[in-house]
């Protein structure tokens, strides 16, 4: 089994989510969208992980993968594992699979409007999962929901149970549907850019709420952005995928601080910076690639300002920089003689 | 809400003024004259036409004043005095009364087939997308929505009735309404009426099903661990379902009811359909033309309660 | 940069790369364009099929009730005298390869007759109801206020009529001819056009493309000319087309209970003719209803996929 990690025992033991080179392909007509091409990573308990990329990357299938909540005749997993609780959730049966969905690992995704359904009650919306996971009578059920938006501080709970989605402000859904994910306690939180489509002041409120939950619960994060700045805010460790794959995994600081990865060097460059005065906005040149014509070798050679040969050709190994700081790009491969696995 | 109901209601009511005054206007711009169509039939019995003219019209009132006319027309219309059936030696009004029953419930019967069915294949076609089950049921919508009705009902009498036996090529009137008896021959007609219809909402549900199956609040349930069943069942169906009321509504309105007069036609059954063909043969018009109104008028009391229906069950229309 | 208004003048009046695109779309649609293929096949048989008939509606009592080529019948004659059934078995004869009816007259001949009619009306009918929904539609959009009121509840009640009832009543009305017909279908017919191309033009005129346009100084012809009417036409022709299949059906349900044109033989009145012998010519009963789904079905699917083709949101 591949790791990521210099110390591997240790790293095991406090592990409760682990992604194994996870390949999910769809079918089309067109051709194969190889959306996520080689993710590996690993959420430890209690942490709030981040995976970071642009759009198209490859971050929100990679966390649909995780319940595999995606379009399943295109989609399919073609490699890999997500081990949870000792089980391969990529191939357990459905029986199984649904008792973990919104119970062990939940979700919270980018657009509350178009995520919940418009025609039932967000009363109605929460305690139906509560009715699915535990044995308990609709109006116990409601109850709950009831605690859940108290919790969320969505002022008069009672009657916003008996509201329909469209009734609801933008952070008002939002933090409803952070309440229903939370609704039968999960250990793990997925929340896919939960705060893109909000405004700054919802923004800070809903980052309020996760830290608590992290801090306050021990609920262990994965945390979907593009956002480098919500990383810092949010973030204990962080993924940076690239083309369907992980390029560098690290603490928060130790990724702001020492990025490793060209790519992740030249996300770090492009956040404005308010200080500096009459500098023209840099950016990456080129495009993120098509995933239906995936670049051979490294997914960002084509864009990468130190490539060489052998990246056009050959996908780089993965590389421990340091004992919490892995890196697969091929000017570590080539420096770095030990910890090498692949 | 309430204040859309009465403003709904007042706009039907002009609606139904609106109905009643073309109507006039169409019969009065017609070639030959009610009267002339009376005189047509009673002329070979060798009456003095012109004095049979003159009476008749002081009877009805024709030689008044157009505006009078109308006024007096509106005031019959709504009184219930549809006038005289001279082909049946009834009044329209009763002669309407003792046939409605057949149309009512051929039509009742085809559409709830057509619903119960239609939506069920059409669900299914959405869930089994592209496999052989959905293009069968996209094919069989299309052979049903292209076939004529009245064809498919002669095809139905002229195979299973005529060839195979199984049917009698008349309808019975001897039997009761909602005797097993009855309803058994009304197996052809119900089938002959409700396919075209059955094809036309197997169509619409599979279109809405896929429609709704892509939407994000079906990953959200998949998300939450609900069973597939409940996911489509309740929250896609829910959904997709909305809209159908309207198009059921507006199918009536634009295709059923002349599919069920030709349907009347074809099979022999009394409903309103065949009182209103017998009656342009025998040129009784007060008898098409109230057919015609009834029909309306229906469809108009239809599409006031479906509005209802339809804004209380999307609550985003309900609450705003 | 060159001069704008050169490049302007020098367009071809409808874009040949639209086209092209449009049509790549379509030919995607196998079924449509077989929809497409047994449309032409009809109009050729309609417009010159009837030069080469004789006279659909002459009778023949010799040669009634022949069944089609390759296909034959048992024909029982009572003998009063002898008071027995003897029974002949009638062949198809290759002179008249879809049989005769129940007077003598040959199918072939009135089929293709009826395919004339069934296109003229469908034609006739559906250019008159689209040009008047269409008029209605924009004049109501554009002009709003009391106008947009006025015809659109007038479009409400004719829209409350139940087609067929209306029909009926207007034909027994005013007398069944084929002019008449084509009229009253026209004219009873628009309703959904009318509301639809209201909504379309609404809709397109608050568009943001058109906002950008005036911002950028487009007059209100311009907009209207090089916008609107483009976005509008295809849904108009994608109605139209799917339009003609009711048209038919109308006109072949009026002839069949005896309200069409007694002059015409339309596939409508044929079918009357074959309802009442079922068991002794089937065919009669058969065939003009098999080209009557046909028709509509090829319309059908080729406005389905006409309809797919414009829709910039169908993948194809």
């Amino acid at each position: 089994m591949k790791s990521v990690y210099g110390n591997y025992a240790e790293m095991k033991s406090k592990t409760i989510l682990e992604v194994i080179n996870l390949k999910t392909w769809f079918f089309t007509r067109r051709g194969i969208v190889k959306a996520v091409n080689g993710v590996d990573f690993a959420l430890k308990s209690g942490e709030c992980l981040c995976l970071v990329g642009e759009s198209g990357c490859g971050k929100s299938v990679t966390a649909l993968s995780i319940l595999r909540l995606f379009d399943s005749p295109p989609g399919r997993i073609v490699q890999g594992e997500v081990i949870y609780g000792g089980t391969d959730l990529t191939k357990c049966t459905m029986p199984y699979l649904r008792k973990i969905r919104g119970k062990d690992v939940a979700m919270v995704f980018q657009n509350a409007q178009s995520a919940l359904n418009p025609v039932f009650t967000i009363g109605d919306q929460i305690a139906e999962q509560v009715m699915v996971h535990e044995r308990v009578s609709r109006p116990e059920a409601l109850d709950k929901a009831r605690t859940l938006m108290e919790e969320m501080n969505i002022p008069q709970p009672g009657r916003a149970l008996k509201m329909y989605p469209h009734q609801m402000s933008g952070g008002m859904k939002q933090r409803a549907m952070i309440a229903m994910s939370l609704s039968c306690n999960p250990a793990i939180l997925i929340a896919d850019e939960p705060t893109t489509a909000v405004d700054v002041t919802i923004r800070a409120q809903i980052i309020n709420i996760l830290q608590e939950l992290k801090n306050g619960r021990g609920m262990s994060i994965i945390f979907i952005t593009h956002d480098l700045s919500l990383v810092k805010e949010i973030g204990d460790r962080a993924a940076v995928i690239y083309g369907g794959k992980v390029v560098e995994v690290a603490p928060v600081e130790h990724i702001l601080k020492n990025p490793a990865h060209p790519y992740t060097i030249g996300l770090i460059d492009c956040l404005p910076d308010i200080s500096a005065q009459n500098k023209r906005l840099p950016s990456i040149p080129g495009s993120t690639p098509n995933p239906l014509a995936m670049p051979p070798g490294c997914p960002f050679h084509p864009r990468c300002p130190h490539v060489m040969d052998i990246c056009r050709a050959v996908e780089p190994a993965t590389v421990n920089i340091t004992d919490v700081h892995a890196v697969s790009c091929h000017l570590f491969v080539n420096m770095r003689g030990g910890s090498c696995n692949g | 809400m309430r204040s859309y109901i009465i403003k709904r209601i007042v706009y039907s009511v002009i609606i139904a003024w609106g109905i009643m005054t073309i109507t006039f206007i169409l019969l009065r711009l017609g070639p030959t004259s009610p009267v002339d169509r009376y005189i047509l039939n009673i002329a070979a019995r060798g009456q003095d036409v012109e004095s049979v003219r003159q009476s008749i019209e002081a009877r009805y009132g024709l030689d008044k004043p157009i505006i009078e006319q109308y006024f007096i027309y509106m005031g019959n219309l709504l009184q219930g005095k549809w006038g005289w059936s001279f082909s049946t030696s009834q009044t329209v009004y009763d002669l309407i009364a003792s046939h409605w029953i057949y149309s009512f419930q051929l039509i009742l019967l085809a559409t709830i087939f057509a619903i119960i069915l239609g939506v069920g294949l059409g669900m299914l076609a959405a869930v089994k997308q592209n496999t052989r089950i959905d293009y069968a049921a996209s094919i069989f919508s299309f052979i049903g929505i292209s076939i004529p009705g009245f064809w498919l009902g002669l095809m139905l009498i002229m195979v299973f009735a005529v060839y195979l036996g199984w049917f009698k090529t008349y309808y019975d009137t001897a039997y009761s309404i909602w005797s097993l008896e009855n309803l058994k021959q009304l197996i052809m007609p119900v089938l002959a009426l409700g396919i075209g219809e059955l094809a036309g909402y197997l169509r619409y549900t599979r279109s809405a099903m896929l429609d709704n199956l892509r939407k994000d609040f079906v990953t959200t349930a998949r998300a939450k661990g609900l069973p597939e069943k409940t996911v489509i069942g309740k929250h896609v169906l829910r959904n997709a379902v909305l809209p159908l009321v309207t198009i059921i509504m507006f199918d009536l309105g634009s295709i059923v009811f002349g599919g069920a007069y030709l349907t009347e036609i074809v099979f022999g059954i009394p409903g309103l359909g065949q009182v209103s063909f017998n009656a342009i043969f025998a040129n009784d018009y007060a008898v098409v033309v109230a057919v015609t109104l009834i029909g309306t008028f229906l469809v108009l009391f239809i599409n006031l309660a479906t509005d209802l229906i339809y804004t209380y069950l999307d609550p985003r229309i309900r609450y705003d | 940069m060159t001069d704008i208004k050169q490049t302007r003048r020098s367009k071809p009046a409808v874009d040949q790369r639209l086209l092209h695109y449009y049509w790549e779309r379509l030919s995607k649609n196998r079924m449509s364009i077989a929809g497409l293929v047994f449309i032409v096949f009809l109009s050729l048989v309609g417009i010159f099929g009837p030069v080469f008939i004789p006279d659909p509606q002459k009778t023949d009592f010799e040669i009634k009730n022949l069944p089609p080529i390759g296909f034959s019948i048992d024909e029982s004659v009572y003998d009063i005298k002898t008071g027995e059934f003897t029974t002949t078995v009638i062949r198809g004869r290759p002179d008249h390869p879809l049989g005769t009816d129940s007077k003598g007259r040959d199918m072939l001949a009135m089929l293709i007759s009826g395919a004339r009619i069934s296109l003229l009306v469908g034609l006739l009918a559906t250019g008159i109801a689209i040009f008047l929904g269409t008029f209605i539609g924009v004049l109501s959009a554009y002009s709003g206020g009391w106008v947009d009121n006025v015809l659109m509840r007038f479009t409400d009640i004719m829209m409350t009529f139940p087609f067929f009832l209306l029909l009926v009543m207007i034909v027994f009305i005013f007398g069944p001819s084929l002019a008449i017909i084509v009229l009253v279908i026209g004219l009873t017919g628009w309703t959904g056009a009318a509301r639809l191309i209201r909504s379309e033009t609404l809709s397109i005129r608050t568009r943001d493309f058109i906002t950008a346009s005036r911002a950028l100084g487009a007059s209100d012809t311009r907009i209207m000319f090089n916008h609107l009417i483009p976005n509008v036409s295809s849904l108009v022709i994608v109605m139209a087309t799917l339009s003609i299949p009711g048209v038919i059906m109308a006109e072949a349900a009026l002839s069949f209970i005896g309200l069409g044109d007694p002059m015409s033989t339309s596939w409508g009145t044929i079918l009357n003719t074959g309802q009442h012998s079922l068991d002794t010519a089937w065919w009669v009963a058969v065939e003009p209803g098999i080209m009557l789904f046909l028709t509509v079905l090829s319309f059908n699917f080729f406005g389905d996929g006409l309809r797919d083709a414009f829709d910039p949101k169908a993948i194809i």
